[in-house]
């Protein structure tokens, strides 16, 4: 994946340059650890943070769909950003949580479920502070972040939902013959 | 229109006009077969009517007039001056298409194509024959500027064409003194309806020498169309109801009604204020001289008997005035028969059964909790709760649930249109109607099924002359049925045509690749060929079909419903194929077992029976048992779904399952009863798993996935294959 980025990198960074502008009315941002690891998200996108709790396992999806969970009669996918970003599974723990998230594909708007290490704070960051995305060097894929948000002296990986939960990429499954 | 309530009625207006259109189609259809039922063509003619009036509300001066010149042909064919005959039905589905088109345009806000108006003028000269002369001169004008007031045919004018309510209103002398203002009448009633016209009425204003300022001369003559009643109408007047005379009148009243007015309320001078009735489009000349007419024979008689009478003797009058009020009860029935049915935004539908079902989860766990604490009322009011719950629950999800029939009845038109343009006789039978499914199913089914419908008009079914050479009746039959089977619906589109060729199938199948020259593959797996994209039998390529895009695309569109399709042919007697879909939303009977710590829920229908699985210690590997001397294939869930080793502690159970004439056993952990459940969709991300059709939640709040057993059963097939 790494090598991937490497071998795009003008085009993923123009791409950042970008997806940085468009930042520029997104003002608040919700901030959360994965793999140790802090990232945000603008608050727009985010609608609710539940306990993690009730999270039923689909057989036969990748390790990046951790199951579903019932949200108020609603069936709702949980992604885990820890497989989706490293490879490694989140390990649940008293502060593990998973935020809600409003996300558009095509023309339809569903919830999806992101499972995070911990929930932070909300972050008030100013257009002026987000920098465009380094073209390699950050511990996600480059498409996944539209911008870093620089907080006091430390920089936040601000996430492009629509990649990171991008319903393409994470529809891909394993065939049923193969998992047997 | 800006305004959001007039937006909303803009949608009622087009839905309604949409389904009155649907209506018309239907009708013409029907009448094809029996020309000449009036109740029919009173209720062909009341579609385009009520679609006049609304788009006449919206001011839609291009649906009016259009809608005007088809109304008159059908107010001709319904007193029988115009016969129907093919060419005039086929000239009036022409318009309806038309109306449909214009509405849709207009409602936009957008003005018609001219393409579109082309149109309209070519129909409206073919329609100028039937309209009677006054129209063929000049078609695609409105023939009355107002397009409300029309000109009936004298044998119903006792009941006058004015749609409106008609207000006469003379205010008091007093009115002003006492400081009311009748300008705000008007403005209240303004607001209850649209006011078509109003005039004012001075007759009574004195020389300026006498006039007094303080005195009200004034009088209203006002016409307004609202769906208000009568007493709100009058409550506009309330404040002032000791201080004038007022007249209310239906729509559509009798002309003696209007008579009566007259002669109250324009103190002699009733010819004068007729016209001026005429004018403003409450009254026709027509039907002003028969008022007149009538007034006039009765002055001739001493002493004058009351307006009632004078109706009462006239026996040409009366059984018109009872046909009236009759028709008008007619009416009324209707309007309830609609106000039963109500429109509801799908969102609020979905919104309200999530939150029935959150209703249940919390009516369990409060039942639960109430036995905790041992309180045996409590405990009681928490059960009837829960069952009221459970109602609630069943209710709302049929609220989605819609018939197919409205579909399936929709080919009506698409089997005459394309029979006629092969020139082949085609009879559509339509079983199983009331078979119900998910709206948004049935939505996405219109496409497959119109290509489907359209295949086998085009390949399927022969031409007259080559039916009878082979022994068949000339008109042949196409069906479309409707009925539940094991948890899913199917809908089938069977006709008695010529059937499809296996040997030139398979021919065509090598020809482009498909298939290897010396396979050997059965009926049925030829037949599924006929849906791989680039491989279309028809010998000629016609404008309905056959340029190899067809079948596959129908295929991807059953496959997004998570259906599936097959065929079924015999040479020379027909071909049936089937479009087998889950319910989506449907409430099933499922049957709960448990696979490693998750739930997970069968289709009790295709639930056959269950067993221990006594011998299952070290046997895990085992692929097969004996039913009763009969060979059962096992599927080990939990390895099918990784799910981990068989815990050798726990004994194992199978639940006996059949799909299609095929038996398998599921080997699981836990057995754990019938219940009944909602399918929930499992979204996009779920879309390419096979072997799980949907998730629901339990009465625990917990979520249990709904197996897919057709899926899991054919891919064991293939892995068996592939292995061997």
């Amino acid at each position: 994946m790494y090598q991937l980025t490497k071998g795009n990198t003008r085009s993923t960074a123009m791409q950042a340059v970008a997806a940085a502008a468009a930042v520029v009315e997104m003002q608040q941002y919700l901030s959360f650890i994965v793999g140790g690891e802090t990232y945000a998200l603008g608050i727009l996108d985010v609608k609710e943070i539940i306990e993690y709790a009730g999270v039923t396992r689909v057989p036969m999806m990748p390790a990046t769909i951790r199951g579903i969970i019932n949200l108020r009669g609603k069936v709702v996918p949980v992604i885990d950003l820890g497989v989706r970003f490293s490879g490694v599974p989140t390990e649940p723990s008293r502060r593990t949580c998973i935020v809600i998230v409003d996300v558009e594909s095509g023309d339809t708007r569903h919830d999806m479920g992101v499972l995070v290490e911990a929930v932070n704070e909300v972050l008030d960051i100013s257009p002026e502070n987000v920098e465009p995305a380094p073209a390699f060097g950050a511990a996600v894929r480059a498409d996944f972040i539209r911008g870093m948000g620089r907080v006091d002296d430390r920089f936040v990986i601000l996430l492009d939902v629509r990649r990171v939960l991008s319903v393409e990429e994470l529809a891909q499954v394993q065939t049923l013959a193969a998992s047997a | 229109m800006s305004n959001p309530n007039l937006d909303q009625v803009l949608q009622t207006f087009v839905s309604e006009s949409t389904e009155l259109l649907v209506q018309m189609e239907e009708i013409l259809l029907a009448l094809e077969g029996k020309p000449n039922d009036e109740e029919t063509l009173h209720a062909l003619f009341r579609t385009v009517h009520t679609v006049k009036g609304g788009a006449g509300i919206f001011g839609f001066d291009a649906v009016v007039d259009f809608a005007h010149i088809v109304e008159n042909v059908l107010d001709r064919l319904r007193n029988g001056q115009v016969v129907l005959d093919h060419a005039l039905i086929e000239w009036l589905l022409k318009s309806r298409d038309h109306l449909s088109g214009l509405v849709e345009t207009v409602s936009t806000g957008n003005e018609p194509e001219p393409a579109l108006i082309e149109d309209g003028k070519k129909i409206l000269a073919a329609l100028a024959g039937y309209a009677g002369e006054k129209h063929a001169s000049k078609p695609g004008l409105p023939v009355e500027a107002t397009g409300r007031v029309e000109r009936e045919d004298p044998r119903e004018s006792i009941s006058v064409t004015n749609e409106a309510w008609h207000l006469s209103v003379r205010f008091g002398a007093d009115v002003l003194r006492n400081g009311l203002d009748p300008l705000s009448c008007l403005r209240y009633l303004g607001t209850l309806g649209e006011v078509v016209s109003a005039t004012a009425i001075w007759d009574t204003l004195p020389e300026p020498a006498i006039f007094d300022p303080e005195t009200c001369y004034l009088g209203l003559e006002v016409d307004i169309k609202t769906s208000a009643t009568k007493q709100a109408i009058a409550d506009a007047f309330q404040f002032i109801r000791e201080e004038i005379r007022i007249r209310i009148l239906p729509p559509q009243a009798t002309v003696a009604d209007y008579l009566a007015t007259l002669e109250e309320m324009a103190d002699g001078d009733a010819p004068r204020l007729g016209d001026l009735l005429v004018k403003m489009g409450a009254l026709t000349t027509y039907e002003l001289e028969e008022a007149l007419r009538l007034q006039a024979e009765r002055e001739r008689e001493t002493p004058p008997p009351r307006m009632g009478e004078v109706m009462v003797e006239n026996s040409l009058a009366v059984p018109e005035v009872v046909e009236a009020a009759l028709q008008h009860q007619q009416q009324r029935r209707e309007q309830t028969a609609t106000a039963r049915h109500v429109r509801v935004d799908a969102g609020k539908l979905d919104r309200l059964i999530d939150l029935v079902g959150e209703l249940v989860v919390v009516g369990a766990s409060q039942g639960l909790l109430a036995k905790r604490l041992g309180d045996s009322a409590l405990t009681e009011s928490a059960s009837v709760l829960s069952r009221l719950v459970e109602e609630i629950r069943e209710v709302a999800l049929r609220l989605r649930m819609v018939q197919i029939g409205e579909t399936f009845s929709r080919f009506q038109r698409v089997v005459r249109d394309v029979a006629r343009d092969l020139q082949k006789e085609v009879k559509l039978e339509v079983n199983g109607a009331e078979t119900e499914l998910d709206k948004a199913m049935v939505e996405r089914l219109a496409d497959p099924l119109t290509h489907l419908v359209r295949n086998s008009l085009d390949h399927g079914l022969e031409l007259p002359a080559d039916r009878e050479a082979a022994g068949k009746p000339s008109q042949g039959t196409l069906a479309l049925n409707a009925y539940h089977d094991s948890g899913s619906v199917v809908i089938e589109v069977a006709d008695d045509g010529r059937g499809i060729d296996h040997q030139r199938v398979l021919a065509k199948a090598v020809a482009a690749g498909l298939m290897s020259h010396d396979a050997k593959p059965s009926h049925a797996e030829i037949l599924q060929l006929i849906f791989e994209p680039g491989l279309s039998t028809a010998a000629t390529v016609t404008d309905i079909s056959g340029r190899g895009v067809g079948m596959d695309v129908v295929r991807r569109a059953v496959d997004a419903l998570r259906g599936t399709i097959e065929v079924e042919s015999q040479l020379g007697i027909g071909t049936v194929v089937r479009v087998r879909l889950p319910l989506t939303l449907a409430i099933i009977d499922g049957f709960l077992v448990g696979i490693g710590g998750s739930f997970y829920v069968a289709p009790l229908d295709m639930v056959v029976e269950c067993l221990d699985l006594v011998d299952a210690q070290g046997n895990q590997h085992r692929g097969y048992l004996s039913l009763r001397g009969e060979v059962l294939p096992l599927l080990w869930l939990r390895r099918v779904f990784a799910a981990g080793d068989v815990d050798t502690e726990v004994r194992q159970s199978v639940v006996v399952v059949h799909h299609n004439g095929r038996k398998a056993g599921l080997v699981v952990d836990q057995l754990l009863g019938e219940f009944q459940t909602v399918i929930k969709p499992l979204g996009e991300v779920f879309r390419r798993l096979s072997g799980i059709s949907g998730a629901t939640i339990l009465g625990s709040g917990d979520v249990a996935l709904i197996l897919d057993v057709p899926a899991l059963i054919q891919h064991a097939i293939v892995r068996t294959t592939v292995v061997a």
